[in-house]
């Protein structure tokens, strides 16, 4: 059973504040690169690249993280493995930048630290941010998001489905109670 | 009915119909291009000391509504139409135009060429009128004598602080000649909202301890504002969002260098096509406004231009760039006309929440 908890208004809405907030946070967007986790993380990162171009003029770099075994009907943090996430598809530099990290669901927190592990091997940004749409608690590494979409209380029995236009047609966030 | 004159300072007198109060009123003549509304238009604070010129041919025809008004007591000068309605009261009460503006002493004028008014008005800009019995020379002098108040804000802004209570998100919203329309909207959003006169300071708002404070909709010039205003708003930016709609716009650009000027013919309508620069989008929204501000005098490493006039383009929408606080000229919260922009209250309490957490 699916409840829709965000829609597509509310999450038009999440990614423009928080490229405002990035904005703030920053103080402009000097030096400022995104990188997305495959998939839908990617999306939600070239749609904050987009809003910046419009407001500041600018095209910021947009890389795509891989993840692997990565199979849309798995949650990225499987209990048994950590996920491994590679940068091999990033073709610009980190080094001294500012990044910007973007994923659709913060959970466990394995694969962000997995992907923290794929860039700081790229080089050595000035700083790493993490901008998330759904915060849905059950940390189990001292992670935090510094730009959450929304916050979703979650049980551990359901699981959180984000939607994306580029690939599901549809912009949405669902709780999927297994 | 009875025969009764729209006069203006330039000298010209239309002959018409009274209707409403048979008072003489003296106000700057505007205009409304509005297709519907008219309640939510005359209830405006911001028409406080005009005169409305609907270009909408025939108003009065749904009536009074209980849903739609945007003050408790209405401080228009006075209306002009073409045609009033006959038809006139609806289901939901017994009440029409002509009643209403009877109750609340403000003068009415049918019969008027209101499409060879208005092309005269934007030839001439805003202009001061009368609506009298007879347009003689002892009305012309009397409007030429008349000096309009720019005490407006401080005229309709609430003397006392008053709760609109709920439980939740809790708002400070500071009433420059509040628009109903935007309590209406926070109670919606389960805000709790004090109201507090336009002179409240900073240190009365924060005692308050709100969640986020808007900055309402109001009469007048920003100018008129004493310099005290501006403080407070730029003290409160940094410390908690803020949210500014119309003249609240005007005064928060002014608080960041933004340059403001008096726009040569005021802009009143429904039907604004504004673009809202981060997504691109064309969206559409009812503008009162009589100042604007110019794009080239945006500091762009203070603020953001978030909203562009397409017709005119002027910035309809700033955002700061340090901190939280934004700001539309427009009327987000519709009332009347599209809601295309309703979901900025939305984003503001979304901002709020995404602070508490």
């Amino acid at each position: 059973m699916a409840k829709a908890v965000v829609d597509a208004m509310a999450m038009q809405r999440a990614l423009t504040r928080i490229t405002y907030e990035i904005i703030e946070h920053n103080k402009g967007i000097d030096d400022l690169v995104i990188l997305g986790v495959k998939t839908r993380g990617f999306y939600l990162a070239q749609r904050i690249a987009n809003r910046l171009k419009q407001l500041e003029g600018t095209e910021i770099p947009v890389g795509e993280l891989d993840i692997s075994m990565y199979r849309d009907d798995i949650e990225h943090d499987s209990k048994e493995t950590d996920p491994k996430v590679t940068a091999e598809n990033v073709d610009f530099s980190v080094e001294g930048k500012k990044v910007i990290l973007v994923d659709d669901v913060l959970y466990t927190g394995r694969t962000i630290r997995a992907a923290l592990s794929a860039i700081i091997d790229m080089g050595r940004p000035e700083s790493i941010n993490l901008a998330i749409l759904v915060d849905r608690g059950h940390r189990e590494l001292p992670i935090r998001a510094d730009f959450v979409g929304k916050n979703i209380p979650s049980s551990q029995k359901e699981r959180i489905r984000v939607s994306v236009e580029e690939i599901d047609g549809r912009d949405a966030v669902d709780i999927i109670h297994k | 009915m009875t025969e009764r004159y729209l006069i203006l300072e330039d000298g010209s007198a239309f002959k018409g119909e009274g209707f409403g109060s048979g008072a003489t009123t003296t106000g700057q003549v505007v205009f409304n291009t509005s297709m519907t509304g008219y309640q939510q238009i005359v209830t405006n604070q911001i028409y406080h000391n005009q005169i409305i010129v609907f270009s909408q041919p025939t108003i009065g025809s749904t009536g009074i509504t209980h849903d739609s008004y945007e003050s408790i007591l209405p401080t228009a000068k006075g209306m002009v139409v073409r045609d009033l309605a006959s038809i006139s009261k609806n289901r939901h009460r017994r009440l029409s135009l002509d009643e209403f503006l009877k109750q609340n002493n403000i003068p009415g004028i049918s019969g008027i060429d209101t499409r060879y008014l208005i092309r005269k008005l934007r030839q001439t800009g805003t202009i001061k009128g009368s609506i009298v019995d007879v347009a003689d020379d002892h009305a012309f002098d009397q409007l030429n004598a008349t000096v309009l108040t720019n005490q407006q804000v401080a005229q309709v802004s609430t003397p006392k602080p008053y709760p609109n209570p709920n439980t939740g998100r809790n708002v400070v919203v500071v009433d420059f000649g509040l628009k109903n329309g935007i309590l209406r909207q926070l109670s919606k959003r389960n805000c709790n909202v004090t109201v507090l006169p336009w002179s409240a300071t900073a240190e009365e708002i924060s005692n308050l301890d709100p969640d986020g404070v808007i900055l309402s909709t109001g009469p007048g010039s920003p100018f008129d504002m004493p310099n005290s205003v501006l403080e407070m708003i730029q003290d409160i930016q940094s410390k908690m969002p803020l949210f500014a709609i119309g003249l609240g716009h005007e005064l928060f650009a002014l608080a960041n260098n933004a340059e403001v000027t008096e726009m040569a013919s005021e802009h009143h309508g429904a039907n604004h096509p504004i673009r809202r620069i981060i997504t691109n989008q064309v969206i559409f929204a009812a503008e009162g406004q009589g100042y604007a501000i110019d794009p080239k005098s945006v500091d762009r490493d203070q603020l953001i231009i978030t909203h562009i006039d397409l017709i005119n383009g002027t910035v309809q929408g700033l955002r700061h760039r340090d901190y939280p606080a934004f700001s539309v000229q427009f009327f987000p919260d519709a009332a009347p006309g599209p809601d295309d922009a309703i979901d900025i209250f939305d984003e503001f309490v979304e901002i709020l929440d995404g602070n508490r957490e």
